[in-house]
């Protein structure tokens, strides 16, 4: 799984939950601003992250997402360390 | 603005319960022409009201929340501009909760119950303060922490006291049926914030009031409500919704279908084993619904001086060990332990309700009159002396009355049980693997409650407007 993969991918996912188009999701966009993700939805996706990865998102590493790049960092990260 | 090329609506939502309706009514705004459908004679859900004797009873939701400003209801309403149509009034205090040492108040001013709650546990202050606080200003993302814990592990986090932790429970046990170790904390969490701090809301004369605008402004906006008329099938061809298959054989063609429906009927009858991946049905069929509920009507002559204020739901709670409270709940004993009661906005009658399993009609039609009784009499030996001389007609709905009137699965009375196991299923997404079918309310298992459907209903209007590209924030 190359990082360029995982990015599409995570947005893809993103892209699901919130409705708003691949298109519209850079790794600036802010997810509560930009894309309307909240609290329903930010646990839909956390779920799915670690669902689609079989990584685990420690709660510590949750206050620190607010945009779509930090999430996809995040999701990187945690792959990587297996 | 509508593109129903060859098709008789863009969008088909399969019961006009309040998610069912916000939903049309958000899509219908958009340009949409939409046709909601509905077996029972009446739109509302469980959010109805019926008259009988001269009596007015709301069937089963009694009050609302979230309508303060940046609420969900509030904003729901406002952007359906029903918010000056409809008199919403605040009944304060919304919620009081009676237990053998306490009697705690939770009012409109959130900083008046935080100084009533430390006063009753003053080694507890500052723990309640934070939960409050926490509660009430964390940002969305925060609440991703709750997906796996229960409620339970997140009061364990703030409070040492077992009896704070019942008392603060105990309307989450009622109006999520599940004690805090089993109820997922988001859920308990939402239903403390959305129902109690930000609680006590009341739609016109009646709550029946809430759904007839819905219904009426959804007319004015172009949409078609098709009232007692069910829905037999969805109709999908090359994984894509085709439409609906109505009771008497008629088709109706739509590029949407949203089902707002029990998700067993959406899957197991209205889709079908042709249509749906045997995992997935597997995964629903073994999924566990909510319990139900045993509702009373009381019409009454003249109201006791015992009685509690009109509109303020008041929690019976005998001890503080919620988990065996549930239990015999679950196992209907005959006997009711803990109850929600409340004096009518209109002075004229009671509501209160138990929560209660599901049984079949022959069960209800042997014990119902006696549980009327059983029920009069708690409530007469522990909040209103001298109820029953004041009684003047008695009628109460079972479990088996709320799957006759809703078709939910067991007459469930909050969609899937809320476990953090089943919080979330990836099957019941808004968005499913059949091409323009999506699911909404709360069989979803999102979110439950009047402001957590409506919530849902608007959403999933947003994700068709979404597709079509045609949505505006």
């Amino acid at each position: 799984m190359t990082n360029g993969n995982i990015e599409s991918e995570v947005i893809s996912i993103i892209s699901d939950i919130s409705g708003f188009d691949p298109g519209e999701i850079t790794p600036e966009t802010s997810l509560p601003d930009d894309l309307e993700i909240d609290s329903i939805k930010a646990i839909e996706l956390t779920v799915a992250l670690e669902k689609r990865y079989k990584i685990s998102i420690r709660d510590s590493d949750i206050p620190e997402i607010n945009t779509v790049g930090q999430i996809i960092d995040l999701t990187k990260r945690l792959i990587s360390h297996g | 603005m509508s593109n129903t090329a060859n098709k008789d609506y863009d969008v088909i939502i399969i019961g006009a319960g309040i998610g069912g309706l916000v939903c049309g009514c958000y899509l219908a705004k958009a340009g949409m022409k939409v046709l909601i459908v509905e077996q029972h004679h009446k739109p509302g859900g469980y959010c109805t009201s019926f008259k009988r004797n001269g009596f007015t009873f709301d069937a089963a939701a009694h009050s609302f929340g979230s309508y303060r400003e940046g609420g969900n209801m509030r904003r729901v309403l406002d952007a359906l501009d029903l918010d000056k149509r409809i008199e919403i009034k605040r009944y304060d205090p919304s919620d009081i909760i009676i237990s053998p040492d306490y009697k705690i108040t939770f009012w409109a001013d959130t900083d008046r119950t935080v100084e009533e709650l430390q006063q009753a546990f003053p080694e507890e202050s500052e723990s309640i303060r934070n939960f409050i606080r926490h509660l009430t200003t964390a940002k969305p993302i925060d609440f991703a922490v709750l997906r796996r814990k229960t409620f339970k592990d997140f009061l364990d986090r703030y409070f040492q006291n077992d009896r704070l932790k019942a008392i603060i429970s105990i309307p989450i046990l009622g109006n999520g049926a599940l004690p805090p170790s089993l109820i997922s904390a988001f859920t308990g969490s939402k239903i403390f914030t959305e129902f109690l701090l930000d609680g006590g809301y009341y739609a016109g004369e009646c709550m029946q009031a809430l759904p007839d605008a819905l219904a009426e402004r959804f007319k004015e906006l172009g949409g078609t409500l098709k009232t007692s008329c069910l829905v037999k099938k969805i109709k999908v061809r090359d994984n894509e919704v085709e439409g609906v298959v109505l009771e008497k054989g008629n088709n109706v063609s739509a590029k949407y279908v949203v089902s707002n429906a029990d998700a067993r009927q959406t899957f197991f009858e209205l889709l079908g084993s042709n249509v749906v991946e045997k995992d997935i049905l597997h995964k629903i069929d073994g999924m566990v619904p909510s319990l139900s509920i045993f509702t009373l009507y009381l019409g009454i002559d003249r109201p006791p001086a015992t009685l509690p204020k009109a509109g303020t739901n008041v929690w019976f709670l005998p001890n503080y060990n919620l988990e065996d409270l549930y239990l015999s709940a679950k196992n209907m004993t005959d006997d009711i332990e803990y109850f929600m009661m409340r004096f009518s906005p209109d002075k004229k009658t009671i509501l209160a309700f138990a929560n209660a399993p599901f049984r079949d009609r022959k069960f209800w039609y042997d014990k119902k009159l006696k549980f009327i009784d059983t029920f009069i009499r708690k409530i007469e030996t522990t909040l209103v002396p001298g109820l029953s001389t004041r009684v003047v007609y008695k009628d109460a709905a079972t479990p088996y009355t709320l799957y006759r009137y809703t078709l939910n699965y067991k007459g469930a009375a909050y969609g899937w049980a809320t476990f953090p196991s089943q919080l979330f299923t990836p099957e019941l997404k808004m968005t499913t693997p059949i091409k323009g079918l999506f699911l909404t309310g709360h069989w979803t298992t999102h979110t439950q409650g009047i402001p957590g459907v409506a919530y849902l209903g608007c959403d999933a209007a947003k994700l068709i407007l979404k597709k079509e590209r045609t949505y505006k924030k």
